[in-house]
């Protein structure tokens, strides 16, 4: 009982392994906008740094205590591995303040038209796929970078089950709509923050056969 | 003359008085049954939605991406099509089994490695109600959960319900793994957002995100203090969860003194804890697509309770439907 106490504590201990310890992670327009805003409270204390110089001293603090925390759950493993213990309770961090929409649009008789928006009542082929808590958890991630070889493998996944299902479609594009969540005084006087398209992806029907 | 410390031999002799404690199991059969149900929405829905053979089965064979199989899904022949099947419907019948009280501790090890190696397999479809869920199953494996309010309890005893006594360990367990959930999910939450120096806003923003949204939520601008105020709250039950150990601790032994104890029991700290954290969830449940998170932690919360408030709640329930029951036939 106490063995497992121990375990989970020393397991569930915050560290920056995973996603987080990717340094083109950190360059996101999110992770950056949050060490502005911690320079900015710094510096507002009197205390002098840079934002450059704080994201250094994050990232050398965060690598050296990751490595130790390696090392401290080594003997662990096995529990954790064939057990199921595993406590990395990341929920909810930080709000991502650039996220993305999915779209997908089929090309007829040389149009575009969408089937998918996510979240749009409108345009909702496939919602329950892809709208499921486990396809969102995948879609978070694929907006980022990091993940573009999965995005790829995804887009032509989908795009597949869109010419079965489209069959009049001779294209298939998806792509992400990218924007800044807008702040409340921006929502109250309707100023919402226009985004843009990004990581645009076209697939004919004779690609995916 | 012994070598061991009077003091130690003493500790040493509490320490195996509490692990030796027993208890009815009402707290350990709701955790079970509550856990099989979002073990069956958490497999179930995407099974039901077509989405097994994109998640679970590598690219080769059809799948989304490629996977990187676990020992397990190695052990049945690769991500391939029959393996996925395999481990959902295995997985589901063990859910099943874990809502009846069937098949005891096997039935919840064969849930939880069903689970970890679906989970494992693509981790780009997981979600922290996975790892929390394979947590749970874990100490069900620990525990004596099917004594009460099971099939086989039925079947021995004509009742569904048992006074048979369990280990009061996993209980403990169960009561820690929540803190430890809490307490740490809390420590993680570094974003200036959660801060006055942000605001508190992180609510407001982490609700304008697309992949928690059911739809729109802009409308939230117009009760912007209140986000801020559920920021606020969040932020502390999760920190200051720890207090609740406490609060549990001193429930146990009220006859004894000490004004921390008193002001605990007198202003009934677990359940304040125990109403706000309901509520949060609830609330969650209602803006958010937070999948079967919400049943995966709320199947911790009958364990805040003892077994015997766990029966004096249901028999409260019992007679609050009865009254209900005559009071619409008699209209």
């Amino acid at each position: 009982m106490l063995t497992h106490i121990v375990a989970i504590v020393i397991l569930a201990i915050p560290d920056t392994a995973g996603p987080a310890a990717k340094r083109s992670a950190w360059k996101n327009p999110t992770v950056q906008n949050e060490l502005a805003s911690y320079t900015r409270t710094f510096n507002e204390m009197g205390i002098a740094i840079t934002q450059e110089e704080l994201e250094q001293r994050v990232w050398s603090a965060a690598a050296t205590w990751t490595a130790w925390m390696v090392v401290l759950r080594t003997p662990l493993r096995p529990y954790t591995d064939y057990a199921g213990v595993r406590q990395r309770w990341r929920m909810f961090v930080a709000p991502h303040r650039h996220p993305a929409k999915l779209h997908i649009d089929i090309k007829i008789d040389g149009q575009w038209r969408p089937v998918y928006v996510a979240r749009s009542p409108d345009y909702n082929w496939r919602g329950h796929q892809l709208d499921h808590t486990r396809t969102r958890s995948m879609l978070f991630r694929y907006a980022w970078k990091a993940y573009r070889g999965s995005y790829r493998h995804f887009a032509k996944w989908i795009a597949a089950k869109a010419t079965h299902d489209f069959p009049e479609a001779s294209e298939v594009r998806v792509r992400w709509y990218g924007f800044r969540t807008p702040s409340p005084e921006e929502v109250n006087e309707d100023r919402i923050p226009k985004g843009k398209f990004r990581s645009t992806l076209v697939f004919t029907r004779e690609a995916l056969r | 003359m012994s070598v061991v410390p009077r003091s130690l031999a003493g500790r040493w002799a509490r320490w195996v008085a509490f692990v030796g404690q027993r208890e009815t199991g009402e707290c350990l059969a709701l955790f079970r049954i509550i856990s099989g149900l979002a073990l069956l929405i958490s497999i179930g829905v995407p099974a039901i939605n077509g989405l097994v053979d994109g998640f679970w089965v590598d690219l080769a064979y059809g799948g989304m991406r490629p996977l990187k199989p676990g020992w397990l899904v190695a052990a049945l022949g690769g991500a391939t099509p029959a393996t996925a099947w395999i481990l959902v419907l295995s997985t589901l019948t063990a859910g099943v089994g874990l809502v009846l009280g069937v098949g005891g501790r096997v039935v919840a090890l064969i849930a939880g490695q069903g689970l970890m190696a679906l989970s494992g397999l693509n981790t780009h479809t997981r979600g922290s109600f996975d790892a929390l869920l394979i947590n749970s199953l874990w100490l069900l494996v620990l525990a004596e959960p099917t004594v009460t309010l099971s099939l086989p309890c039925r079947y021995k005893t004509g009742k569904w319900t048992s006074h048979q006594l369990v280990a009061a360990w996993p209980r403990y367990l169960i009561i820690a793994q929540i803190g430890v959930l809490y307490f740490f999910t809390g420590l993680h939450k570094v974003s200036i957002y959660w801060t006055p120096a942000g605001g508190f806003s992180a609510l407001y923003y982490i609700l304008q995100q697309p992949s928690w949204q059911f739809t729109s939520m802009h409308w939230l601008a117009r009760v912007y203090p209140l986000t801020q105020l559920a920021t606020v709250l969040a932020w502390l039950f999760e920190l200051t969860w720890p207090l609740m150990w406490l609060a549990l601790y001193y429930r146990r032994h009220p006859e004894r003194s000490g004004r921390l104890r008193g002001f605990f029991n007198r202003f009934r700290v677990r359940s304040i804890y125990a109403v706000v954290g309901l509520s949060m969830h609830v609330g969650i449940a209602m803006v958010m697509d937070v999948g079967p998170f919400t049943l995966v932690t709320l199947a911790f919360y009958p364990s805040l309770l003892r077994p015997s408030e766990v029966r004096l709640a249901a028999r409260g329930v019992g007679a609050w439907l009865t009254r209900r029951r005559s009071g619409s036939s008699t209209n």
